[in-house]
């Protein structure tokens, strides 16, 4: 197979921009740790970034894992084979309720985070 | 009105002259909208260069011979047809990921050798008697695995497929479909049999979910959920107490 194997068709480059978005999300969380360890020296000395860079890097970061997310829980619809009452459930409604348990985590995390940082 | 024609690109190539494939042109007419890219293939036979190699059997999607790569996709060109492509010339190529034989004839023995090996028929613990009568299913039965039954072993997933073709120890998206046909088949207790093949580091885990078998597969099998749903049901097994019960 030739190198620029997965530049020949849509399908063959969305695919390997799927796998590829765990790259920045492993980078964004390692910044993540350094950032928990520097914030581990007390509120009086810490100052989160606040550069152009680093909200744009931020950015992409979001709209990779955005769509690493999206990409992950559409194939529950494939993968999860479940029936109710003898018959099986449609993958759109196993693609529906990832999304519906996605959107409320979200929520519970965002909730938990405002309340202890207030 | 001038007569349509259309060019054809077939790949050709001699093993006992050429070092590699060539693309041979041929502009043949384009008489009728329902003509399919294997009319036109019979018509270079018939007419212009007999000597172009390729397989066809049945000519309506149902037997699986004459898969080959149209514009770059794996099709079978009894179901591409020409009014898709033209005026734009239609390049025909041989199946990737597989050995040449000749011209767009592909060797499929390591297809076949890979069907073989998950066992492709009923495997019983114990024969009912033959005085018992016939295994008998209902409908919801055969609807558990129906879909994954309707493979023509055309082998468009394995070219599409770029696991397969970067290692092409993997078993394969048609092998692991027919694979978990027989597992969901109620007749059938030979998932333990089947196992050792279909768990295999080469075998389901292999796959990356690339999906594009499934998007090739002309009679909607979706290889790729079978062998998701296959990864899902070995790992439960292998997890839950009593998984690998019988």
């Amino acid at each position: 197979m030739p190198l620029g194997w997965w530049t020949r068709q849509r399908h063959y480059f969305l695919y390997t921009v799927r796998e590829f978005t765990a790259v920045p999300l492993a980078l964004w969380l390692l910044w993540l740790l350094v950032e928990i360890k520097r914030a581990g020296d007390g509120p009086a000395r810490y100052s989160p970034h606040g550069s152009t860079a680093f909200v744009v890097f931020s950015v992409i970061v979001l709209l990779f894992s955005l769509y690493h997310s999206y990409t992950f829980l559409t194939l529950a619809g494939a993968i999860i084979h479940v029936k109710v009452f003898d018959r099986p459930v449609p993958s759109t409604l196993i693609d529906l309720s990832q999304f519906a348990s996605w959107a409320v985590a979200s929520a519970v995390v965002a909730f938990v985070l405002v309340w202890f940082g207030r | 009105m001038p007569d349509k024609r259309i060019t054809i690109q077939a790949a050709r190539f001699d093993p006992d002259h050429d070092e590699k494939p060539r693309l041979q042109s041929y502009e043949i007419p384009f008489y009728d909208e329902s003509m399919v890219v294997l009319d036109a293939l019979n018509y270079i036979k018939s007419h212009v260069d007999g000597s172009l190699s390729y397989r066809w059997s049945c000519r309506m999607g149902i037997c699986g011979s004459c898969g080959m790569m149209v514009n770059g996709t794996p099709k079978l060109t009894c179901n591409a047809f020409l009014r898709d492509y033209w005026p734009r010339p239609v390049v025909v190529q041989p199946l990737n990921n597989f050995p040449l034989i000749r011209d767009l004839v592909i060797d499929m023995d390591d297809f076949m050798h890979k069907l073989k090996s998950i066992k492709p028929w009923i495997i019983r613990k114990q024969e009912m008697a033959l005085g018992a009568g016939e295994h008998r299913q209902t409908n919801e039965q055969i609807d558990d695995f129906r879909q994954f039954s309707e493979c023509i072993n055309c082998m468009l997933c394995y070219a599409a497929c770029p696991v397969y073709g970067l290692n092409e120890e993997f078993l394969g998206p048609a092998a692991i479909a027919l694979a978990r046909r027989y597992n969901l088949d109620s007749r059938d207790q030979g998932l333990k049999d089947r196992l050792p093949v279909i768990a295999d580091p080469e075998g389901v885990w292999e796959c990356s979910f690339v999906g594009e078998c499934s998007v090739v597969c002309p009679k909607g099998v979706d290889p790729a959920k079978a062998i998701q749903q296959t990864k899902l049901d070995t790992t439960m097994r292998f997890v839950l107490p009593y998984g690998n019960r019988d």
